[in-house]
Order: structure tokens, then C-alpha cells, then sequence
């Protein structure tokens, strides 16, 4: 319906594109209307994405074209549609993209001006000039930042830098911006920007009028196609947007909405900071850690009769685990935010036993009793916590539509339960991550084997998954042969745990510390254990534990963790890589994470393997 | 008679309208607007969202397309990013999404090559993952996340420690 045929004419084929002093192998162009469409296809875009870092996601037969740019910026055409999105802004185009020979022709210049690109005239060819197509300023208490973005990497030339004025020329770049703007921000009092050159060779400068006093400095960004300054110092920290200095070109980006956290329950005060569960002499108990004022209630669940719910109103669940293993006659326990104010805790039976929810010190305190249960036990019940208005809870009513879904208890019985699987990370023709010569799989085997030493003295056996640097499977295999190799010596082994050492990395220095992954709800006791001692002892940041979908850890069939020790990418974390005392101090925290969540090994005579 | 044959027209009528609005009204629960998730690179597990628009279904889009290319918004989004200011676990540089399918409640989401250029560590590699199934997941209507590398299958991310071989569910993270 957008496409109306007798406007669609071929551009002229012999019509030059050029960007960046080079020509652009532009094919498949055709006009509507006077305007440029271009293909989706042509090879000449495909160039003109890649210099500029952007990219396009289409496929044949849909709808939606979808250009990414390296802002990063979604912008989004749709056939048939003239209205386009650029991230979070919708703007009109001149014509509604169309489908024509297996392909969609999109409006270009306005596809151009998403990029900060614009085409220009020059003689018989049509030059793509990057703008300087935002300059935005942001002020803070201390002062301002300025903020300016082209289509291109942006390289300013310093031109002048006194007290009162700074000018800078951005070669290669053309503006559309107003030619002057009074500015009344921190330590600026105006802003001019001129466009000079040629149309193949635009030089923009840019003349920063200061107040006296003013200090300034380039500021790093992430943004490949921005520049950043600072006047007046302290302007760094995340200053509000006084003033968008643009006077907006088709195209030009809206302020992002901000991110919300979420989930982002209604604040209520109390707060569900833990669960613990474990078994006990007279049975099984899962403790509720509540800080603040709330009520509970808990019943059991109509249908099966084994299930529980015990709801904590009032109150937000912080990040804790949420799944949970149960041992014999809990199969499993499973907590989540069941709605804006209440935390859920559903519990999981073998068979009907009798059940105790009363408050305790710190919370709720759950009791499974091993005892059969008889058939006037309570089934349901409620109470208050803290200085929770003492008002009588009354049990809901079973609610209906529940969508959980309770896992089978793990059924993995170690036919040796002396023996601890050390799986160092890497190594062989895998080196893993690296740094300044260090690599991963050299840091792990070192940590391994300080780790082997203290369990095998502690009364341990130890089998470690490679003791040299080789592969586990054989050089150059695939990463699963590799990794289930690693799997298959704690498998067939029959062993109690699997522990996987490894060293983490990042494209900058900010994230550091240790993190323990883990897979499986049986892993959590374990990952709990080594993380808390690891948080103990080490000097490293807690980062906690993590569960994810890692490859030795879900296909191990006995608890296991992969520890991330620490980040060769931080100096902090790096410098304690490379000591000797510190690697040793790694492995003592894994160790007494071990003792915390097994105790001592059993005696020798419960060993199959002597 | 003639009551009769007026009775059987409005009948006709009331039937084939009917038919009409059950058949043509959106059953798909897709908002105008896309929750898109990201990895706080302070932690490396946070999840943050933040809201983009989606064009409304169009008319003549059926639900099942409506559904696709809210997947394949979803997902060029989030492998784009939150704007480059905000501190996130992003994929590797160059990293394109070449197309998504949906089947059943199954959005499987074809990645370029470039995803393979990790740099070492769970820290990337799960972040990554966590806010693209996580994106996905919101989308009603899709509960798996499958990944394919340059249109093939893996087992796992090469070079890296995380198992690709089933789709994904929030659960794994």
C-alpha cells in the first residue's frame, strides 16, 4: 500500500557515492518522490555499516529492518509503515519503506541522519558527511560537562586553550547545529560552532567561551563516536542534563529513559535476608531470616497433601538463594517473591509429616518432624514477627493457579565419599584468559595443587582432572569433548564433590572478586560454604554465589562448584593472583569451605578405592 | 415467512460477525512496549530493564508475526545494549543478530560469529546470556531462549563454560 509503483524510479547508475574520501560501491538505489531509497542489500550500505561500526539485522520476508548503530541505538523501519523509531524517539519519513525483487528499499537520508551522517551534494557525486550532530551540556553543582557526538570517531584538534576560551576542530565533520548559543551553566558562557572546508573535507570548530576561573579535562567515554569534557571540575559524576544544545536533526537521539531496577517490590519494610535449611537430629528445619515487622501464615496445599506454602507478609525477599535442596523428608524448598508484599516459601514432602512454623530470634523457623504424623496435626497456622501489630492472621484459603514446580530430590549417593574432585580451569592448547603473560590455565594448576595438598592432609583423596598443562581430552578438542572429559573423571569416580578452579576476566579493570558459580540445587550448600569462607579470608570482594548454566558443573552428577577466584583484569586482583602467599591463601579458604560443608572426611574404612 | 427470512439474515449476520471479531482479535498479549534487560558489569548477575517502544500490531500482522518481530526487536536490543554510558555486562564487540524464529513458546536467536570473541572468564559469557533470556523471557509468550552460533548448534560457547545445547529458562541463571 506504500508503494506506489510509477513513483519508484532507478537512480541514476552512474551516480558516485563517497565517504571518507572513498567511493562507496553503491548499487541498488532507486528515488520516490524525489528522495533516496536504498536497499537493504547493496553492498555499498553494507560498507558504509561496517565503517562506521553499525549493523543491520533483516532477513528475507520480514517486516521489520533493524539498524544498530554504534552508539549503541536500535533503528527500527517497518514496510509499509512511514514511521520509524530511533531508540526510545518515532519520527516521520518522507515514504514508507517497501519490498521490491526479494528486497527492502528504506529511506536513506533519514536512515543517514540515524547515523549522524548527511549527504551532500558535491559536483555529480554525493558525498556521506559525518555531523557533529549533538553537543549537549550537562550541569552539575561543580560544574559541566559537554557531551558531543558524530557519526564518525571523533578527533578533536586542540586550537586554542586560554583561560577565557578553548576551540577545538573536528576534521572531517560537518555540523547542523546553530551557529551560536548563550549558555548559562557551569563556567560556560558560550558555545559557537562554524563549519569550514570543503564538502569532501568539512572541518566544524568549535569555540567553548569560559567563565574566569574554569578549569577543564577530557573525560574517557565508552562511546566510540563521542567526545567528553569537563569544565570546572567535578562534572564527571553523572550530572543532569540542563540543556541539549541540538536543534534536532531528524534523528537526533532523546534522552534514553532511565533504567529501573527491577524486580522493584512495593517498599514494606521487612525484609527476608536468608533461608537456611538443613537437617537436624530430630528432623529437618529451614530457618527464615526476617528483619523488620511482618506476619507469616502457612498451610498445607489441597492437592498432593505433602506441599506447603508459608507466606511472610510485609516483606521483600533480598537476593538469596531461591532453590533449595531438601534432604530426606524435605525434597526440596523453593522461596520467591510471590507478590509486591509477600515472600513465599514453598516446601516439598516425601510423604506427609507433621510441621511446625513458629517465630524464632531471627525470623520464622520452620520444623519437619521425622515422626509419622498423626491425623489431627495442625495443618495451618500464623503469627507476627518483630512489632507486627499482633492482629489474628487467618489462614488463606488454598489459592488456586500456582505455577510451581517442584524438582526431584537429588538422588546422588558418592561411592566414594572420600574423594573430592580438583578440576584446575583450561590448560593444554586452551590457555584461557590472559594477562601480561600470565595465563589462566598456569594460575589454576598452581591453585589446584596448593588446594590438593591441604585436603589430602586434612584426610581427603584428591583426583585432579590434569596436573600438568594438557588438555583433559586430547589438544585442539572441542570445548564439550574437553569439558565432559573433566566431568567424566569425578563421574566415574563415584566422587563426593567437584571443585573447578578458574580465573576470571573482563574488557576493563572494573569488576573484581570472587565469585562461586554453580548449576545445580545441589551445589548451593557447597557454593554457600566455599563463598562464605572465600568472603572470609581472601581480601577479595565478595561477589557471591552465582548460579548459571556452566558445562561442569551441570553435568557433574555430585555437588560442584566452579570458583572464579579473582579477576586478571583488576591490578588489585591481579597483583594477589601473582603472589604465591595469596594463591595459598586461596586454596586454605576453598579447604575450610570444604570442612564448613562436609565436616571431616569419613573414615578410611568407608573408602571404596582402599 | 418474511419474519422468518429476516430472523435467518440477522442470524447470518450475528454468526459471521461473531466469527469475524473471534477470529480477528488479538489474542496476543504483546504490549507497545519491550522490557530490555542488561547485566550490571558492578556484580556481573544484577538484572536491569529499562523500556523501549514497539509498534503496536499492525493491521494485516498476525499474531505469530507480531510475536516474531517483537522477539527479534527484543533481542537486537539487548545485544546492542543499554546506551554506552551505562556500566553493563555487553557482548563482544561486532556481535549481530542475524535472526530470531519463534516456535511454540521457543525464541531461538541466531548470533554472528563475533559472540565467540569472549574475553575469558564466567563473568561475560554469563551476563551476556542471563540479559538476553532474560529480555526474551518477558516477551509473553516465549519461556526458552535457544541460541545458534553463525546458524549452528552448539554444545557449548566456544572457548567457554557455558552449555548451549538446550534452550535456556530464567531458571538456569
Amino acid at each position: 500500500m506504500a508503494l506506489a509503483g510509477a513513483s519508484v524510479a532507478r537512480a541514476d547508475a552512474a551516480q558516485q557515492f563517497v565517504f571518507a574520501g572513498k567511493a562507496l560501491p553503491v548499487s541498488h538505489v532507486a528515488t520516490v518522490g524525489g528522495k533516496l531509497a536504498i536497499s537493504v542489500r547493496d553492498p555499498g550500505l553494507a560498507q558504509l555499516l561496517r565503517a562506521i561500526g553499525a549493523s543491520l539485522t533483516w532477513n528475507p520476508g520480514e517486516r521489520y529492518v533493524l539498524f544498530t548503530t554504534a552508539e549503541p541505538q536500535i533503528v527500527s523501519f517497518a514496510v509499509g509503515d512511514t514511521r520509524y523509531d530511533i531508540g526510545p524517539r518515532s519520527a516521520q519519513a518522507s515514504f514508507a519503506p517497501y519490498e521490491m525483487s526479494g528486497t527492502v528499499y528504506v529511506p536513506f537520508d533519514e536512515l543517514l541522519s540515524a547515523f549522524y551522517l548527511a549527504s551532500k551534494r558535491d559536483g555529480d557525486a554525493i558525498v556521506i558527511q559525518p555531523q557533529l550532530a549533538s553537543f549537549d551540556v550537562r550541569s552539575s553543582g561543580s560544574g559541566s560537562t559537554l557531551v558531543a557526538r558524530s557519526g564518525i570517531p571523533l578527533h578533536p584538534r586542540v586550537v586554542a586553550d586560554s583561560p577565557s576560551q578553548l576551540v577545538y576542530a573536528f576534521d572531517g565533520v560537518g555540523t547542523t547545529l546553530d551557529r551560536s548559543r548563550a549558555i548559562h551553566a557551569e563556567g560556560i558562557r558560550s558555545i559557537t560552532f562554524a563549519q569550514s572546508g570543503t564538502t569532501r573535507a568539512p572541518v566544524t570548530t568549535v569555540t567553548i567561551a569560559l567563565a574566569p576561573g574554569t578549569t577543564h579535562g577530557r573525560l574517557e567515554t565508552d562511546d566510540r563516536n563521542g567526545f567528553s569534557l569537563a569544565i570546572g571540575g567535578g562534572a564527571a559524576s553523572a550530572p543532569e542534563p540542563v540543556a541539549i544544545d541540538t536543534p534536532a536533526p531528524t534523528g537526533a537521539p532523546a534522552e534514553t529513559a532511565a533504567p529501573q531496577e527491577t524486580p522493584s517490590p512495593a517498599a514494606t519494610g521487612a525484609i527476608v535476608t536468608g533461608i537456611d535449611a538443613h537437617a537436624g537430629p530430630n528432623g529437618y528445619s529451614v530457618d527464615i531470616a526476617v528483619t523488620g515487622d511482618a506476619s507469616y501464615d502457612w498451610h498445607r496445599l489441597r492437592d498432593s497433601g505433602n506441599r506447603f506454602w508459608i507466606d511472610v507478609h510485609g516483606a521483600t525477599l533480598a537476593n538469596v538463594i531461591q532453590d533449595l535442596a531438601g534432604s530426606d523428608p524435605v525434597s526440596s524448598v523453593r522461596v520467591k517473591q510471590f507478590d509486591a508484599s509477600t515472600v513465599r516459601v514453598a516446601l516439598s514432602l516425601n510423604d506427609f509429616k507433621r510441621l511446625d512454623v513458629q517465630p524464632s530470634a531471627d525470623g520464622v523457623k520452620i520444623s519437619v518432624y521425622t515422626d509419622d504424623a498423626g491425623d489431627d496435626v495442625a495443618v495451618s497456622g500464623g503469627g507476627t514477627l518483630g512489632n507486627a501489630a499482633a492482629v489474628a492472621v487467618v489462614p488463606s484459603p488454598v489459592p488456586s493457579g500456582s505455577d510451581w514446580k517442584f524438582g526431584a530430590r537429588s538422588t546422588y549417593v558418592a561411592t566414594n565419599p572420600r574423594l573430592i574432585v580438583i578440576d584446575p580451569g583450561h590448560g593444554g592448547s586452551d590457555p584461557g584468559a590472559g594477562r601480561n603473560g600470565l595465563h589462566e590455565a598456569n594460575l589454576t594448576l598452581d591453585m589446584a595443587k596448593r588446594l590438593r595438598d591441604i585436603l589430602v592432609a586434612r584426610g581427603w583423596q584428591v583426583i585432579m582432572t590434569r596436573t600438568t598443562d594438557v588438555d583433559v581430552y586430547k589438544p585442539n578438542d572441542s570445548a564439550p569433548e574437553e569439558l565432559q572429559a573433566r566431568d567424566d573423571v569425578a563421574n566415574n569416580a563415584g566422587a563426593r564433590m567437584f571443585i573447578s578452579i578458574h580465573v576470571n576476566s573482563w574488557l576493563n579493570a572494573g569488576p573484581n572478586g570472587t565469585t562461586v558459580y554453580y548449576s545445580k540445587p545441589m551445589d548451593v550448600a557447597l557454593a554457600k560454604a566455599v563463598d562464605a569462607s572465600a568472603a572470609a579470608q581472601l581480601g577479595t570482594r565478595d561477589d557471591g554465589i552465582v548460579k548459571s548454566r556452566l558445562y561442569v558443573t551441570r553435568n557433574s552428577k555430585m555437588p560442584a562448584v566452579l570458583v572464579e577466584t579473582a579477576f586478571l583484569s583488576n591490578p588489585d586482583d591481579l597483583a594477589k593472583l601473582t603472589s604465591p602467599d595469596w594463591r595459598q591463601k586461596l586454596a586454605l579458604a576453598i579447604a575450610d569451605g570444604v570442612k564448613d560443608y562436609a565436616g571431616a572426611p569419613p573414615a578410611p574404612s568407608q573408602s571404596t578405592n582402599q | 415467512m418474511k419474519r422468518t427470512l429476516i430472523l435467518v439474515v440477522v442470524l447470518i449476520v450475528v454468526a459471521g460477525g461473531s466469527w469475524w471479531f473471534l477470529s480477528h482479535r488479538n489474542p496476543n498479549t504483546v504490549g507497545d512496549t519491550l522490557d530490555i534487560y542488561y547485566t550490571k558489569a558492578a556484580d556481573g548477575t544484577s538484572e536491569v530493564s529499562w523500556p523501549v517502544s514497539m509498534r503496536p500490531m499492525q493491521s494485516g500482522e498476525t499474531s505469530a508475526e507480531h510475536l516474531h518481530n517483537s522477539a527479534l526487536y527484543a533481542a537486537v536490543q539487548t545485544i546492542a545494549g543499554p546506551p554506552a554510558d551505562v556500566q553493563a555486562v555487553r557482548f563482544p564487540t561486532g556481535t549481530r543478530v542475524i535472526g530470531v524464529t519463534v516456535a511454540g513458546t521457543t525464541a531461538t536467536v541466531n548470533l554472528s560469529g563475533d559472540v565467540k570473541n569472549q574475553p575469558g572468564g564466567t563473568f561475560g559469557e554469563n551476563g551476556e546470556f542471563k540479559s538476553l533470556v532474560f529480555t526474551l523471557t518477558a516477551i509473553p509468550g516465549i519461556d526458552t531462549v535457544a541460541v545458534l552460533i553463525d546458524g549452528q548448534k552448539l554444545d557449548t560457547l566456544p572457548g567457554g563454560h557455558l552449555e548451549l545445547d538446550q534452550p535456556f529458562h530464567r531458571g538456569d541463571f
